[in-house]
């Protein structure tokens, strides 16, 4: 069975690994000069500035990724924050674990009151039954890892995360970044005798058995399933099926900075709840030194508005706050919105690996399962990879 | 001469591997002209094809 996976994020390349593992012939398709996607990063002033991820895996070893990469094969060594992180709220620091996890008890109270009512509750209607720290360290959970705001999903979409959490726990950081992960795959990839080219797909048509896969350079080669690692979008167009789910992408900016002094003491997160925007932090080298000299701080906020200016210049503004008294400088500003967004689909609106045609598969930002980030595509992979299974 | 397009959504890519160092990002990506070669290595890894390269005369 020849299988031809389109791009190689971190969807495509677990999809592969596993796939190679298991004794498909695949071959990976990368329209880029870099391989990783939104999940890896480049050295830049002795920092590994991220095209995208945070350096962070949401459940760290226990999660739904870290079982994907032992299944594939791939050697990545994931530490576990402990402290899951804390809560920067009036000046002080307080802890976030799995045994005082804020909101438990009132986020199972109104799941009760929602099941009494048969109807979807928006967020920000339970926020506003919380106490102040609840509410506000809702707002920047969400921020953090999703980049929406309560206003923008309900109970019954985040509660599977919040249920993932207590089952596999909180983050933690892949040691050599988010490069690490790829390059482990990679090596599987390679090991397994699969090919990564760099190509760009301009067509895919569904043939008598199997489909024809058109080049940009003018080949054409025949596979028998197509794994696309791009969006649903991106792949209906590739198929030229016009009617397509058009997914909310959401969108969000990142910080990389440089600190002389030690800003936070843990590698987990640091939920900032006082702030415009700034939603989070991790310093990053706290787990592995060598992603950057001395002390490396990764700060993230939501777009609140379609501003991109105003919304940067919101951020630097709590990040001159938060950090007073420090000697730091901003390495980075990135933003993500529209082709190359924080998530292709606002948390909770992923439409599944499945694709209107048979033997076509989307995996990876678009097509997550029930779960944050990189956790979410660890689970949409593995879906995809079941019904492949079945599907013989 | 390298243009930034309007598709630039300021993800700084092209910042991280330009070998000039010829790229600021805030918000949107900005070529310091005075520093940049035309390598075009921007152009390539810009995820969204939205950097381009034009011939200019002289």
């Amino acid at each position: 069975m020849k299988v031809a996976v389109i791009g190689a994020g971190l969807g495509g390349l677990l999809s592969a690994s596993i796939l190679s593992e298991m004794g498909y012939s695949v071959e990976i398709f990368e329209k880029l000069p870099f391989i990783g996607g939104r999940f890896t990063s480049f050295k830049y002033r002795g920092y590994e500035i991220t095209t995208g991820a945070l350096h962070m895996i949401p459940h760290g070893s226990r999660g739904p990724l870290a079982e994907l990469l032992r299944k594939a094969g791939a050697k990545v060594e994931i530490i576990d924050s402990n402290p899951y992180g804390t809560a920067l709220y009036g000046g002080e620091e307080i802890d976030v674990n799995r045994r005082r996890m804020p909101l438990r008890s009132k986020v199972l109270f109104a799941l009760l009151c929602m099941k009494n009512w048969f109807r979807e509750v928006k967020l920000s209607e339970l926020e506003r039954r919380l106490d102040d720290f609840s509410a506000k360290f809702l707002r920047a959970f969400l921020g953090w890892s999703f980049s929406i705001t309560p206003e923008q999903t309900t109970l019954t979409k985040i509660y599977p995360v919040y249920r993932s959490i207590l089952e596999h726990g909180g983050p933690g950081v892949p040691a050599g970044g988010c490069k690490a992960v790829v390059d482990a795959l990679v090596d599987v990839i390679r090991s397994n005798d699969c090919a990564i080219r760099k190509l760009k797909v301009s067509a895919i048509r569904k043939g008598n058995c199997g489909f024809s896969v058109y080049f940009e350079n003018g080949d054409t080669e025949k596979f028998d399933i197509i794994i696309s690692n791009i969006g649903h979008e991106e792949t209906a167009k590739l198929m030229g099926i016009k009617k397509y789910v058009k997914l909310e992408p959401s969108r969000g900016i990142k910080y990389s900075i440089s600190v002389r002094q030690p800003f936070i003491e843990h590698t987990g997160v640091l939920f900032t709840l006082n702030t415009r925007r700034i939603s989070g932090m991790n310093q990053v080298t706290n787990a592995d030194p060598n992603l950057g000299k001395g002390n490396f701080l990764m700060a993230h906020q939501p777009m609140l508005t379609s501003n991109v200016k105003f919304e940067i210049s919101e951020g630097l503004k709590d990040l001159k706050e938060l950090l007073k008294g420090y000697d730091y400088e901003i390495l980075a500003i990135q933003s993500f919105s529209d082709g190359w967004p924080v998530n292709r689909a606002i948390a909770g609106s992923d439409s599944g690996c499945k694709t209107p045609v048979s033997g076509v598969y989307v995996v990876g930002d678009g097509a997550k399962g029930s779960d944050i980030e990189v956790d979410g595509i660890a689970l949409g992979v593995k879906d995809t990879v079941e019904y492949i299974r079945k599907s013989l | 001469m390298i243009v930034i397009t309007e598709s630039c959504v300021g993800c700084a890519t092209c910042m991280l591997v330009c070998p000039a160092d010829a790229i600021r990002v805030e918000g949107k990506a900005e070529i310091n002209y005075e520093l940049c070669k035309n390598c075009k290595k921007c152009v390539l890894y810009c995820p969204l094809e939205a950097i381009n390269f034009v011939e200019t005369a002289g």
